[in-house]
């Protein structure tokens, strides 16, 4: 942390000295950003860093203030029409949007964060130039500083894309998402027509709090537990069972080993999304699989020991809570081993022969090496994105969307009245929220715990497998 | 965790070292970046102007319109004021592409002098709010949708009030009750276009009499001794609305989308225990609509409560012993009452983001008036809401239609809010299976309370 506070304390350390210690064209720069450059004789910089001030200025007083102005409020002016039926024109008033109002401004609010930076950048750049100057070293033509970013700075060019990308998919996205859950942007304030407007922190309130008529903190608890008992089963299950497979199909005794592992590869081959409603119609209360329980008489069995309720005539495979859960967990297994089998086939291949023959003559039996060498091994090369796994389970929508949509009724009231269900993961319960109920504002709610808790966890279990020099021990 | 702090400082050095043009001698990568962003600003006042522009040539429209307002005609008035191309976006459901892309050719035709650039897209009327919903101003300009989804379109200002007619009286020419649908506090809002999107009993007749299907409990008694099930989706808001509607208990819908149910009256436990008994019997089952389909053909349920959607189903699995009428009665603590339905209407509705507000109303009366409504059930079998329409002896003549006309007198619009649905739904399923248990006052109570659940 310290390194840190450091680092920023040099950033404005620099641009205090560089503002006192400059001459005249630094001094300038402060009001003229072109000004140091054109001191030292660099036109075409001074030029464009002139340029680049003008089109700011502009961009504030036509966009930023606009759209900053009624960002207090989100607009306050409802959209109105009034129809002629003469004419058969309806005539529109200037109307505000708030979400359009909501995104210009932190686009402008970004802008002017990044011309903040830029700003201090140029005093130091020219200071730096003056200091260059005084000490009578070379200082480059407009040519050589473009030349330069070819050459010595070409890192720099090619990460201009990809972080202009960064900002304009990703960062200013959930910065949006990220204000949603302060305002009350939901069915009822619906942009055009209508405005939304800030309500602080009220909607993390409504999710942690348990009224009779407001569940949502009963269904976030509920859902968080399921969601993270689901992450640690489906990552489990689908890890070992594709070790198991991939062993399998490596030992020396096994024949045609390509064969099966292509056959494990089509299950990938298919879209998930296929398999996954085929599956679900295969396990509906009176589908195939059903039928053919019921005439083999296993239904009649689950119903004598209890697992099945005595007044169904079928197996709720996924219409019943606990039934559904544990159907949910095998049918991943069924999605997802092929895949963890062929990261751990390359493993396996590359386990040091020489450890594996040793222990053979040392007398340990398969089972033995499998535990002690091989699961290690794995476990320690895969470490990483078993928690990458984790957390693409805590999100993974398919599985559960596609497995349980429109078949699962909830029978627990309380979740029902914050339209949740048993078997719903955080991210959808989200999904629903926003897809069906346009709650926009708890679905961002919803939206940033979940990023919360995958962040939290992911930096936790990395330092812990990071933590200390692991590959040593191993050795 | 130094090494991790360090990284995230030199990721953040990398952003801001890009955009900064590492300080170092700027100038040249500098300008590259900010450049693009004034490319984006410059862009989206492009947008801005471009919107203004809009503005102000309706308004120069309107001008023009008003300038040349010799006659009273408005149609008149609105071609004469049309100068360029009217583009148009149109959305229908799949199943409607084939008969919608003829209207729009026949529409073009009655306007010869207006040059048309109608776009036809496909949008199920049963999912169109929630694709409109998500973008208001993107949506198309006529679109097609379910009446059930009148007032959540209405709220978000979606809907053009039909303020004035031009071709044909829209509130006269259709049923009472399509007209009830389509209007929102005393405004009519859209054109209806078929009256056949509400539920009905449909049986097999080699099973039961016409005197059999006049009571549901008399219904499960027959089909329990035929051995055959009767199928009710009632773990479904829409359709267990007819058990508790039917019974004398209310549900509405208040001015700012909450509900107001009485479902937990007193007496109201009688109406649940009475749901409890007849699915209690496994004879009459709790079934969704596609499982529903499966079971008909393949001959277990033999009298189902669905729509006009699932009568094609019904006709090929059970022939010329296909029949339907209105719904039966069912016992509430010893008193048979009529069950009730939800009536469903398909409406067609104009975006007043349109930029052509008065071609969309003139297109959505065109897909609505007697013509298309009558060629809709020829092609389609869909029942119109037009009364001149439906009165022909085709109409009358269809099982399901005339099923759907006698259930009319006991059906309601529907008018009820989004916190309905989920509580409903588990209401339904828990009452079905059983697992409601002894207490059925707070099974209500609890459901009451998220179907009444306030809305801020």
């Amino acid at each position: 942390m310290k390194n840190k506070k450091k680092l920023s304390g040099n950033y404005f350390k620099d641009f205090g000295t560089a503002v006192a210690k400059g001459d005249m064209g630094v001094k300038l720069s402060l009001l003229v950003m072109g000004a140091g450059y054109f001191a030292r004789k660099q036109i075409i910089n001074g030029l464009i860093m002139i340029a680049l001030e003008i089109v700011f200025i502009m961009t504030c007083v036509f966009y930023a203030a606009p759209n900053l102005a009624k960002f207090g409020t989100l607009g306050t002016v409802q959209f109105e029409q009034v129809f002629d039926p003469l004419t058969m024109t309806s005539k529109v008033n200037d109307y505000d949007n708030s979400f359009l109002i909501l995104l210009n401004s932190i686009i402008a609010l970004f802008i002017i964060a990044v011309f903040i930076l830029v700003y201090i950048g140029n005093i130091k750049a020219v200071y730096r130039l003056q200091v260059r100057k005084e000490a009578g070293k070379h200082i480059n033509t407009f040519r050589e500083d473009i030349r330069a970013l070819f050459n010595e700075k070409f890192h720099i060019t090619l990460l201009t894309l990809p972080c202009l990308g960064i900002i304009l998919m990703n960062i200013i996205p959930i910065l949006v998402l990220v204000a949603v859950a302060f305002t009350n942007y939901d069915q009822q304030h619906m942009p055009p027509s209508a405005l939304f407007t800030w309500v602080g922190w009220k909607n993390f309130k409504q999710l942690f709090t348990n009224s009779t008529t407001v569940t949502f903190g009963y269904s976030f608890g509920k859902i968080l537990i399921w969601t993270l008992e689901w992450a640690l089963l489906a990552t489990l299950t689908t890890f070992i069972g594709g070790i198991l497979m991939a062993q399998f199909i490596n030992n020396k005794k096994t024949k045609l080993p390509k064969l099966w592992r292509t056959l494990f590869m089509v299950a990938i081959a298919v879209p998930q999304f296929v398999t996954l409603l085929l599956v679900r119609n295969f396990f509906a209360d009176s589908g195939i699989v059903n039928t053919i329980c019921s005439n083999i008489g296993l239904t009649d069995f689950l119903k004598s020991i209890g697992l099945v309720n005595s007044n169904l005539t079928y197996i709720p495979f996924l219409t019943n809570p606990t039934w559904a859960k544990v159907m949910i967990v095998l049918i991943n297994i069924w999605v997802g081993v092929p895949y963890q089998m062929l990261i751990a086939t390359g493993v396996l291949m590359n386990i040091p022969v020489d450890q594996l023959e040793s222990a053979r003559i040392d007398g340990a039996n398969s089972f033995q090496i499998f535990w002690k060498i091989t699961m290690p091994y794995v476990l320690f090369i895969t470490g990483p994105s078993l928690i990458t796994d984790f957390v693409k389970n805590i999100n993974n929508f398919n599985v559960i969307y596609l497995l349980t949509q429109d078949v699962y009724v909830t029978s627990d009231q309380l979740l029902a009245n914050s339209n949740a269900k048993e078997v719903d993961l955080l991210v959808t319960w989200l999904f629903r929220l926003t897809n069906e109920y346009y709650n926009y504002k708890i679905a961002s709610v919803i939206g940033i715990l979940v990023f919360i808790i995958c962040a939290a966890f992911t930096l936790i279990t990395f330092t812990q497998t990071i933590k200390g020099n692991r590959e040593e021990d191993f050795r | 965790m130094k090494k991790k702090v360090l990284a995230a400082v030199l990721a953040t050095s990398m952003v801001a070292a890009s955009l900064v043009g590492c300080g170092n001698e700027a100038g040249g990568d500098t300008s590259a970046d900010n450049s693009t962003a004034a490319t984006d600003n410059s862009a989206a006042t492009t947008d801005n102007s471009a919107a203004a522009t809009d503005n102000s040539a309706a308004a120069d429209n309107s001008a023009a319109a008003d300038n040349s307002a010799s006659s009273d005609d408005p149609v008149a008035n609105l071609i004469a004021a049309t100068t360029d191309t009217v583009k148009l976006t149109v959305w229908a459901s799949e199943e409607d592409q084939t008969l919608t892309t003829q209207l729009l050719e026949d529409f073009k035709a009655a306007y010869p002098d207006v040059t048309f650039d109608i776009t036809l897209g496909s949008e199920s009327e049963s999912t169109a709010k929630d694709t409109i919903l998500t973008d208001v101003e993107a949506a198309a300009d006529v679109f097609a949708f379910a009446d059930d989804q009148i007032n959540e379109l209405v709220q978000a200002g979606a809907l053009q009030p039909v303020a004035a007619t031009y071709t044909y009286d829209v509130a006269g020419a259709n049923a009472a009750g399509a007209v009830e649908a389509a209007t929102v506090n005393g405004t009519l809002y859209a054109y209806p276009m078929t009256a056949d999107n509400g539920y009905f009993m449909f049986y097999d007749a080699s099973v039961f009499s016409e005197d059999d299907v006049k009571s549901l409990e008399k219904m499960v008694e027959v089909a329990e001794a035929a051995g055959k099930k009767i199928a009710m989706d009632v773990s479904n808001g829409w359709y267990i609305y007819a058990f508790f509607q039917g019974a004398g208990y209310e549900l509405t819908l208040n001015d700012d989308g909450s509900n107001n149910c009485t479902w937990n009256a007193a007496g109201a436990t009688d109406v649940a225990q009475a749901i409890m008994d007849l699915f209690g019997s496994n004879v009459l089952v709790d079934m969704g609509d596609e499982e529903m389909a499966t079971a008909i053909a393949e001959g277990t349920v033999v009298a189902a409560v669905n729509g006009t959607w699932r009568a094609e189903t019904a006709s090929d699995a059970w022939g010329e012993n296909y029949a339907a009428t209105k719904l039966p009665t069912f016992n509430v603590a010893g008193k048979d009452c009529q069950m009730s339905s939800y009536s469903g209407y398909k409406l067609i509705g104009v975006n007043p983001y349109s930029a052509n507000v008065g071609w969309s109303m003139l297109l959505a009366e065109f897909l609505t008036n007697e013509a298309a409504q009558t060629a809709r059930f020829e092609a389609r079998g869909l029942g119109p809401a037009n009364t001149a329409a439906a009165a022909s002896d085709a109409v009358q003549a269809d099982p399901a239609i005339s099923a759907l006309a006698a259930q009319a007198a006991y059906a309601t619009p529907q008018r009820v809010g989004g916190n309905f649905w989920a509580p409903a739904e588990t209401l339904g399923q828990i009452l079905a299976d059983g697992s409601a248990g002894s207490d059925l006052q707070g099974v209500l109570d609890t459901a009451v309370e998220g179907i009444m659940a306030p809305i801020e």
